[in-house]
């Protein structure tokens, strides 16, 4: 009992008091920062919503009580402080019970589409059964990175939360570990830029077997092609012989090129008796008589000439290959751990990784965001790991998963918490006006029609007048555009502690006026006692 | 269109042939263009304040030789309608790189508009390519801005003329408004046509448009009484100083704020707003409204040294008015949609402006009486007495902040349904409060005596200044692009500098200087 009045003396006491306000104040003014740095969201989950944000304000509300109830019973002196301590409290008090069971939301209203579901910016994990139509909510906490979160939902364990992320590629084990389906890393690069590109002929991986740089059209290509393209045979054909990843060239086994009755190369093959033809000039994949693509033919025939007009370049984990327009002649190059000189502005390519063991993967990591110009350039995305059957997948705000779980299938999304108001309201025209001369906007206006199930009401929503109905009230807040014209977004909210907050505030500004301004101090008193001073002086 | 231009080019050389001995300004007369009604980026102002702030955009002057800036916005224009004028105007460049990329000498603060216009496209593309959005690019942004305003200005489209039909004024450009039947119709008068073409303008939109400020804008321009007033403060300073008795000083006090309410009362008439709506307007008000507020406290409390501190800081502010062109922007604009609420921008803003005000004129007092014991040793009860005036001030700054965060933030829920949003400018605000309610707090414990008390509060105005200036200044222009180059916060690193400078002058020893003739006493 001792012990606990001598805490409550301490909460209470005046410096207490300065060492809880000079916290708050320096929390804020580092949140400030770090909202300049990193963005509001950033922000307001790392500082202003955090627990221990709470915590040191609730230390403030203890200090402000108990200071309070230490200078009780009431002195004329003190009805000031009394009267301001009390309406802090009370804002205090206030902000708790809106934080607790507020709404604060926005309603995305489509030009003549009813809309009556608010969206919160709260995460929230949805997980769908797309085959009985059932769903499961969890909502995710208000934090930066959490680890472990470790709510299960059937076979589903969620883990991982991370809300701000940036994909980073790793190169991970390989289920299939087939030798001609490599991943290779390489730099491109001369004097003035360089530039580091991953491609991949592995079907774990998510980067893909041909790419685009500036001008430059990249084939990443299986090793056993290279030998081919350094042939300058006369038809400049390849044929690829898909089950053995083996090249070999027309002319190697006299096969002779023909022309089709339209003028288009052709050209025969005989495998096991079946006769495939090719028209290499169209298409690697063989044809059957309508011309119609057979998908699965056992060889591919290419065409080196769809390739000499524009810059092409060929790459392999072994090698180079592409056409030199100088010299009129296919080059061939070998890396051996040296970059390849290319024919185009002084550019040089080397491999810096390759292997079929492993794949590059794209992998969801936790940043820091970075704001810059009113938006979130960096660690913008969202991403949540999940635990499916000792397996671990990622999906982003992006990217929902898909899964098929027992032979059932089910969708992951991470979407934003939504209520559906018990009414709708409908866009009926959305107004902008302009300064004159300009297109700088001057007001938005939003006209809506709420319809509650028996009537419809017609309302004018603008800055700085609402529309209140039924405990929510509907700001204007935002538009867009669509083809259909513009829509209008309102930001609807519902606050329980208002009346307590609005009350304190009001003792808060008269209690510090009667505190601060109405208390006299004796002035004549000290400027005589100033003269005297002087005098003895 | 070429007889069009033919006809002009004969009409000018005519019109030439009989002045041009005399003067080379053609038509383009200050005294008859100034009041002129134009419209532009979103209001109808007079001729001289658009071609005033364009101008000074552009070359950093209002003048190019002889000519002012109406002469000199004129005279460009008249190319757009097919006339020959040589104005050379200079460009303001700033930074290094930029003058370097231009082929300037690096003591050169601005090149001919010759030499700029051609290379446009080479500034534009030399600006794509640029990826990382430093002082560079920024300054390379703003010389684009410059250009396109003169091109602007050239082309004739920045100069609008008002056409009227029945009840309507439309506004058109002065390549397509001023028409060859305008000129030909005025041309047969027999007097200049294009001097009673405006005139006539003039009076014509005038009658049909009684209610428009333009007219009294312009002599808000001309009048210029904030450099008046400005001179009257310094007066009464003076004034108070020699004179003994303190009616002197109150009476030009007076006038000075006299004059400063009717050039304030003037802006609010011509932007029909409160006049705070801007860093200029700000710190305008938070000026005038310490100057008035020392003298409220004067009136009660009886000592000459409040208004000492509210002259002086309404100098400072005026000075800043004057001079800090690159960071207060004194030009009138449309307000973005959600600030345009009379009452509630009227009260809360004016509120917390008004308490800063009362925080600067602590802040003033305090260095004051820093600088004081630093000259010369005091008594304990005179430093007393000091530490109350200071304290006073204080009283009034926190009450005023208080009430306008409040007012805030019921603006704030009003508006857009949130009480408080943890907005960098409304924290930044709390977080004031919450610095002098930290050493009032001290101050009523042991922990800060009048010693500590005075060296803290003029500390704690850099809090103030961060909220006001800072905000604006280095966490809205983001701290990632490099913000701390420019004008806003260069002046406030020089504030700090200053104030931290101060200080460490006058702090240390500062027990040592106050006699200790009676007992150490709290005052509270």
């Amino acid at each position: 009992m001792n012990l606990l009045l001598k805490i409550e003396k301490t909460i209470g006491d005046v410096k207490f008091a300065v060492i809880i306000i000079a916290a708050f104040a320096i929390v804020l003014g580092v949140g400030t920062f770090v909202e300049s740095y990193n963005g509001v969201e950033y922000a307001n989950r790392s500082i202003y919503k955090s627990l221990a944000f709470m915590a040191l304000q609730f230390l403030m509300f203890l200090s402000i009580f108990y200071a309070t109830v230490q200078r009780l019973p009431l002195k004329k002196r003190l009805y000031g402080f009394y009267v301001l301590h009390l309406g802090l409290l009370m804002i205090f008090a206030g902000a708790y019970v809106t934080y607790h069971a507020g709404v604060d939301g926005s309603l995305t209203l489509p030009p003549n589409t009813p809309a009556r579901s608010v969206t919160i910016a709260r995460d929230v994990v949805k997980i769908k059964y797309l085959d009985d139509g059932q769903e499961a909510l969890y909502e995710l906490p208000y934090t930066t990175e959490i680890e472990d979160i470790n709510q299960s939902h059937n076979d589903i364990k969620i883990k991982r939360y991370l809300p701000f992320a940036e994909d980073e590629t790793s190169w991970i084990k390989s289920a299939t570990q087939v030798p001609h389906l490599t991943s290779s890393e390489f730099l491109i690069a001369n004097p003035q830029f360089n530039q580091k590109f991953i491609m991949s002929l592995s079907e774990e991986s998510e980067f893909a077997s041909t790419t685009q740089l500036g001008p430059l059209n990249v084939h990443y290509m299986p090793p056993g092609l290279l030998p081919c393209f350094g042939e300058n045979n006369q038809s400049k054909v390849i044929i690829w012989d898909m089950f053995l990843q083996k090249c070999f060239i027309p002319e190697k086994y006299n096969l002779k090129m023909k022309t089709t009755a339209s003028g288009s190369r052709f050209l025969a093959i005989t495998l096991d008796g079946k006769l495939l033809k090719f028209l290499p000039d169209m298409t690697p994949l063989a044809v059957d008589d309508q011309l119609k693509v057979i998908e699965n033919s056992p060889y591919r025939v290419f065409s080196k000439n769809l390739f000499e007009k524009s810059p092409h370049l060929f790459l392999f984990t072994n090698g180079a290959a592409f056409f030199d327009k100088t010299t009129e002649k296919w080059d061939t190059k070998s890396f051996e751990n040296k970059s390849i000189e290319l024919p185009w502005m002084g550019f040089k390519i080397s491999q810096i990784k390759t292997s079929y063991l492993e794949h590059p993967k794209k992998i969801p990591t936790s940043v820091k965001p970075i704001h810059e110009n009113g938006q979130t350039v960096f660690g913008a995305k969202k991403a949540l790991s999940v635990e499916v059957d000792g397996k671990n997948f990622w999906l982003t705000n992006e990217k929902p998963l898909g899964l098929l779980i027992e032979g059932k299938k089910v969708q992951i999304e991470m979407v934003q918490k939504e209520i559906t108001l018990p009414y709708q309201l409908n866009l009926v025209k959305f107004k902008m006006d302009t300064d004159p001369g300009t297109n700088n906007p001057a007001s938005y206006e939003s006209f809506v029609s709420l319809f509650d199930g028996k009537e419809t009401q017609n309302h004018h929503i603008f800055m700085n007048n609402p529309l209140k109905y039924s405990a929510f009230t509907f700001y204007q807040a935002s538009y867009f555009k669509t083809d259909q014209g513009f829509g209008s977004i309102l930001s609807v909210n519902y606050d329980p502690g208002r009346w307590l907050k609005y009350l304190g505030s009001l003792l808060l500004v008269l209690g510090s006026f009667w505190h601060f301004i109405l208390r006299r101090i004796d002035w004549n008193k000290l400027r005589s006692r100033m003269q005297n001073q002087s005098k003895e002086i | 269109m070429k007889n069009y231009i033919l006809f002009l080019m004969f009409l000018i050389c005519s019109h030439v042939y009989v002045e041009a001995q005399t003067t080379q300004k053609l038509f383009c007369k200050s005294s008859l263009l100034d009041d002129l009604p134009v419209q532009a980026q979103g209001r109808i102002k007079p001729f001289i304040t658009l071609a005033t702030e364009s101008i000074k955009f552009i070359s950093n002057s209002t003048k190019l030789n002889d000519l002012n800036a109406s002469e000199v916005f004129c005279l460009l224009s008249l190319q757009s309608i097919g006339l020959e004028s040589n104005l050379d105007i200079h460009v303001r460049v700033d930074h290094a790189n930029v003058k370097k990329f231009l082929n300037m000498q690096d003591r050169e603060h601005s090149i001919q508009s010759s030499l700029i216009l051609p290379r446009y496209e080479e500034l534009r593309s030399e600006y794509q390519t640029l990826k990382v959005n430093d002082s560079y690019k920024k300054d390379l942004n703003k010389v684009i801005i410059r250009v396109e305003l003169l091109q602007e200005i050239i082309s004739g489209r920045l100069w609008t003329i008002p056409e009227f039909s029945q009840n309507e004024t439309k506004w058109s450009p002065l390549v397509t408004g001023l028409t060859q039947e305008k000129i030909e119709a005025q041309n047969q008068t027999g007097i200049s046509g294009f001097e009673t073409f405006f005139t006539n303008l003039k009076n014509e939109y005038n009658a049909k448009n009684p209610n428009s400020t333009h007219q009294l804008e312009y002599h808000y321009k001309r009048l210029n009484l904030f450099s008046f007033s400005m001179l009257l403060c310094l007066i009464s300073i003076i004034i108070g100083v020699v004179a003994n008795k303190d009616r002197f000083l109150v009476i030009t006090t007076i006038l000075a704020v006299a004059l400063e309410i009717v050039a304030i009362t003037m802006r609010v008439y011509i932007s029909g707003r409160a006049p705070i709506t801007n860093m200029y307007e700000t710190v305008m008000f938070s000026g005038i409204g310490a100057l008035i507020l020392s003298l409220i406290i004067y009136a009660q409390k009886r000592d000459r040294q409040f208004i000492y501190g509210g002259l002086g800081y309404n100098i400072l502010c005026l000075l800043m008015m004057t001079f800090a062109n690159d960071m207060l922007d004194s030009s009138i604009s449309p307000l973005v949609p959600v600030l345009r609420d009379n009452f509630w921008l009227s009260t809360h803003v004016t509120t917390i402006i008004l308490s800063y005000a009362a925080l600067a004129l602590s802040w003033f007092l305090a260095n004051m009486v820093l600088i004081k014991i630093r000259l010369k040793k005091i008594t304990t009860a005179h430093f007393n007495y000091q530490v109350q005036l200071v304290y006073t001030c204080i009283k009034y700054g926190i009450v005023m902040l208080a009430a306008g965060i409040i007012l805030g933030g019921v603006w704030a829920d009003y508006s857009w349904g949130r009480f408080w949003g943890w907005d960098p400018k409304e924290t930044w605000s709390l977080i004031v409060l919450l610095i002098y309610m930290a050493i009032l707090h001290g101050k009523y414990s042991s922990w800060i005596n009048n010693q500590r008390f005075i060296p803290l509060v003029a500390f704690a105005f850099l809090s103030v200044m961060m909220a006001w200036f800072g905000v604006n200044y280095i966490l809205a222009s983001g701290l990632h692009s490099y913000g701390f180059s420019e004008g806003g916060a260069i002046f406030l690193g020089s504030f700090f500098m200053v104030q931290i400078i101060i200080l460490l002058v006058t702090w240390p020893g500062i027990k040592s200087r106050i006699e200790k003739l009676d007992q150490l006493e709290q005052v509270t």
